[in-house]
């Protein structure tokens, strides 16, 4: 959409420009799913360079930081995969819950609230974001009986209301973002820090907390219950309100975390920084089997050092690239995604 | 009733070649997944009749109507129309060979008015071409009249004439069935498969529903109905197999079938 | 203001075609194409390669492929070709038996794929920052015209196109293959049940689809001149479809008002507002109401402010 002014000259107006910060060529191995723009190649000398570089040490290392970036996605993708698996909703504004995580985060260190508070305060913005959204529009929607489709447009209406709602408030820049690494250590090939260590540490506690809700307590098995079938749960008395609000608010308070947890590495706090990063959130999260916990912590594994490797051969406009391949291929490929033979699950529960 | 478009007429009609049968299922079967729903399921039918086919849930009956139609893959068997070997053919081919279907639940085009549902039917693939579109053409115009005439005939013999310009989510239960099966009339088809066409239909709409197939049968079609509703298929049906787990248990007379104990045995288990 | 007008009648035009495009494909078809700001940009993209010369090689202002010189109006032929063919690839999607709200996710990420090798792959359209100082066409036998004036032969020439594609458009809606198309959107399966063949059709509609896209991404580059990722971001196609949506998805003149009211009114008006915030602040402004406005029409008004014409049969005299 394109705005002009009254002399006459074109001024992109409503057309979408990603902040054009400085580009990444993926050599700064301490990054994550970059946000910003690799640097202009071409496949040429990307070709060149898997020649030359690679070495034994390189993919090792890689896997290393695969780890570390698995561990970030698992803990968005548990979420979602939660989220779909009982909501049945492509929810799209799950990458801005990441974003509103990463900026509550960023207003309390602004307000230097402390480490524990900053910590905290991405979860709780998360899930209450997620929360009112979905109670308030998707909510709306649902009892109109809209479909699966319907409700995708939804989620994308509600994300660009979400992310230039941000973007307004921050007045469209960038900030930076700081939180303690802590030490370096070398363990074998791989080159950790202390904080990266603590985030793969967070992961597998929250996959344990997650696996333990949902497999022994009652709220859990009500949950999966309502993730199998939604009608004969609610014919057998689960209270699918409570339900419901549990998981948006569980599911809200992982984004949120995961938010967090993302910027930890990147260091950027941007309104638009979260799309990359969603796509492999949801690619992990739908690889892994709707509604499945561990399933996303696996395919967190398998997506996270697939990329790195990827990244460290060929760059990371490859990396991003295999990122959105690997989601165009997940959801091609469920056998859930056909329509064909039988009924399909249209109907959402909200 | 005559055909509103050229279809492929068939290599060796039943009254020409006495071999040839309307339909010949041979040892077919259907797999979703790990799940076999039909294994090795055979069925003849020589002539125009109508066929009920029953069986407890999970029989596989709905499969082997899908396997039929083309709207599921034959994991091995034969299936043929006529003579016309159909088993690897997309199901729009075999619909263009003169094989029509209902669904279970019905199928009726939302969004189109029954007219249009009808027109749909009436005018085919021919219609539906985009070259027609772009270029017209007298072909694609007399195609055009003789499906608005045949539509209008066909809600006269419904009984759907109010309805005709109501949107297919404007009408009750019963009356989309009705459609559904006026959209069959509209193809001049050789076959017809009805999957559950009286679920959630009014008594009185069930006998004329029942009495239509009956005067369709008469005029030369074929007819699978599938059915849970046995009053339906002892009054209505000339044949009836019988389907549990995924086998063919029985092929005959309402009579015959019902005196069969493995068949009540498999209603009861 | 003349320049205002005509620049407005130019956009107004190049909106319209994007619109009944991508109208074609999701309210007549139900694709729910996603990408389909991508068919628009490859169209301005191959028109802006064929006008300028080649390029001088690594070290060249910008770096594409191509660059033929071709004179109008073949690059017009040539994005309306190119929009064609990728969406004869891309289309390959939409035949696909795939959960509807699947299927616009993966043509979401096409979009998104589509922006990372553009701009990641310097000598195809130069990259992020795009192509610049495309030769306007026709310059060199209009030349004897003011500025203002070849503005408006310009905005002559893309209500001509306009006209004829409304035209086209028009007549294939009141056609058996747009009703089977209608079909094949209600119900898949009882379509093919009644020898539609649904894959056809729908890679058909998505062909043609791409071809107007790209025909109004080459009426475009040839009047702004200049074309970049950031004009085609994925969010594009959400504001068209969201003037489709308001006017109306099932009726050609719903399109052309919804249009009219989303991104002429609706994105004009504010830069006649004085300044406030900071700079920039009105265009988030305006991406915020939009999502607002897509929410709001589907929870009061599905239909469009111009709703589907309901087909009255009758005493209807038979239509082609």
């Amino acid at each position: 959409m394109i705005a002009i002014g009254v002399d006459g000259g074109r001024e992109h107006g409503l057309a979408d420009r990603y902040p054009a910060s400085n580009c990444t060529d993926g050599r700064d191995r301490s990054q994550l799913p970059h946000p910003r723009p690799a640097c202009a190649g071409n496949l040429g000398t990307a070709a060149a360079r898997a020649l030359t570089v690679v070495t034994w040490t390189l993919i090792l290392q890689s896997i290393g930081f695969g780890l570390v970036t698995a561990a970030i996605i698992s803990i968005g993708a548990m979420g979602f995969t939660l989220q779909f698996g009982v909501t049945n909703i492509l929810n799209i504004s799950y990458g801005n819950i990441l974003t509103v995580g990463a900026f509550a985060a960023l207003i309390a260190q602004r307000d230097h609230l402390g480490l524990v508070l900053t910590v905290v305060a991405a979860p709780l913005a998360g899930a209450l974001v997620t929360f009112l959204l979905a109670r308030i529009v998707f909510g709306l929607f649902a009892r109109r009986h809209a479909s699966s489709f319907d409700l995708i447009m939804v989620t994308l209406a509600s994300s660009l209301i979400i992310q230039y709602s941000i973007d307004a408030a921050a007045q469209g820049q960038e900030f930076a973002f700081t939180f303690p690494a802590g030490r370096t250590l070398h363990v074998g090939p791989f080159i950790f820090t202390t904080l990266s260590l603590a985030l793969m540490g967070t992961a597998v506690v929250l996959l344990a907390l997650l696996m333990s809700m949902l497999h022994y307590t009652r709220m859990g098995k009500a949950l999966r219950a309502l993730s199998t079938d939604p009608q004969l749960a609610r014919a057998c008395g689960v209270p699918m309100r409570r339900i419901l609000n549990l998981t948006w608010m569980v599911t809200g308070a992982l984004a949120g975390l995961a938010g967090l947890v993302y910027v930890t590495n990147n260091l950027t706090v941007s309104a638009s920084g979260g799309l990359d990063f969603l796509v492999l959130v949801v690619a992990a999260a739908l690889l892994g089997g709707a509604g499945s916990p561990m399933g996303a912590m696996i395919a967190s594994l398998v997506v996270g050092i697939s990329t790195e490797v990827v990244a460290a051969i060929g760059g990371s406009y490859y990396s991003q690239a295999a990122g959105l391949g690997i989601l165009a291929i997940v959801l091609i490929a469920r056998p859930s995604s056909r329509t064909w033979g039988g009924a399909q699950r249209d109907e959402v529960t909200v | 009733m005559s055909a509103p478009f050229n279809r492929a007429k068939q290599a060796s009609g039943a009254l020409t070649d006495g071999e040839a049968a309307l339909l010949d299922v041979v040892d077919v079967r259907v797999r979703y997944g790990g799940v076999e729903a039909v294994g090795g399921a055979s069925m003849r039918i020589a002539a125009p009749e109508i066929v009920g086919l029953i069986g407890p849930n999970g029989a596989g009956k709905s499969s082997l109507l899908a396997a039929i139609g083309g709207q599921a893959p034959t994991a091995a068997g034969r299936i043929s129309l006529g003579g016309v070997e159909v088993t690897k053919l997309a199901a729009h081919r075999r619909a263009r060979l003169g094989i029509v279907r209902t669904f279970q639940t019905a199928s009726v085009f939302d969004r189109l008015t029954v007219f249009e549902n009808l027109l749909v039917a009436g005018c085919g693939f021919p219609g539906a071409a985009l070259t027609r579109a772009i270029f017209g053409g007298q072909a694609q115009r007399s195609l055009t009249e003789r499906a608005h005439t045949h539509a209008l005939r066909v809600l006269d013999e419904l009984d759907l004439q109010i309805m005709r310009d109501s949107y297919g989510w404007e009408l009750s239960g019963g009356q989309r069935r009705l459609v559904e099966i006026g959209r069959c009339l509209m193809c001049s088809p050789r076959l017809m498969l009805l999957d559950e066409p009286m679920v959630g239909v009014a008594p009185h709409l069930v006998k004329r529903i029942g009495e239509t197939c009956q005067q369709i049968r008469d005029s030369g079609v074929a007819i699978i109905i599938v059915e849970h509703a046995l009053e339906v298929i002892e009054t209505f049906c000339d044949r009836v197999i019988v389907m549990a787990t995924g086998q063919v248990l029985d092929d005959g007379t309402y009579e015959d079938v019902m005196k069969n104990g493995s068949v009540r045995d498999a209603y009861l288990a | 203001m003349s320049y205002y007008l005509s620049t407005i009648v130019v956009f107004f035009g190049v909106d319209l075609l994007a619109a009944w495009g991508l109208n074609i494909q999701f309210g007549w078809a139900g694709v729910p194409n996603f990408a389909f700001i991508i068919f628009q940009a490859i169209g301005a993209y191959s028109a802006a390669v064929v006008t300028l010369g080649p390029d001088s090689g690594a070290n060249s202002f910008q770096r594409y492929i191509l660059g033929a010189q071709l004179p109008f109006p073949l690059p017009l032929l040539v994005a309306a070709g190119a929009g064609g063919l990728l969406a004869l690839i891309v289309g390959v999607i939409a035949t696909l038996r795939l959960r509807r709200d699947y299927q616009a996710a993966v043509f979401l990420l096409v979009a998104l794929i589509a922006s990372q090798v553009v701009s990641g792959d310097v000598g195809l359209f130069n990259g992020s920052n795009g192509l610049a100082a495309v030769p306007q066409p026709l310059a060199g036998p209009l030349s004897s015209l003011s500025l203002g004036d070849y503005q408006w032969a310009y905005a002559g020439f893309v209500v001509v196109v306009c006209v004829a594609t409304f035209g086209l458009i028009r007549r294939l809606g009141k056609s058996g293959w747009q009703r089977g198309l209608r079909a094949t959107r209600d119900d898949e399966a009882a379509a093919g049940a009644l020898g539609l063949n649904v894959a056809a059709m729908r890679l058909q509609v998505f062909v043609l689809g791409g071809a107007i896209a790209g025909l109004s991404g080459g009426l475009l580059v040839g009047f702004i001149t200049a074309w970049s990722p950031g004009s085609w971001g994925y969010a594009e196609t959400f504001a068209i479809l969201t003037g489709i949506i308001l006017g109306g998805a099932g009726n050609i003149w719903g399109v052309v008002l919804g249009t009219f009211l989303v991104q002429i009114v609706f994105v004009e008006v504010p830069s006649f507002l004085p300044e406030f915030g900071y700079p920039g602040l009105i265009d988030k402004l305006e991406w915020i109401v939009i999502g607002f406005m897509w929410l709001a029409v589907l929870v009061l008004r599905p239909g469009g402010i111009v709703s589907e014409r309901r087909y009255r049969a009758g005493a209807t005299p038979v239509r082609r």
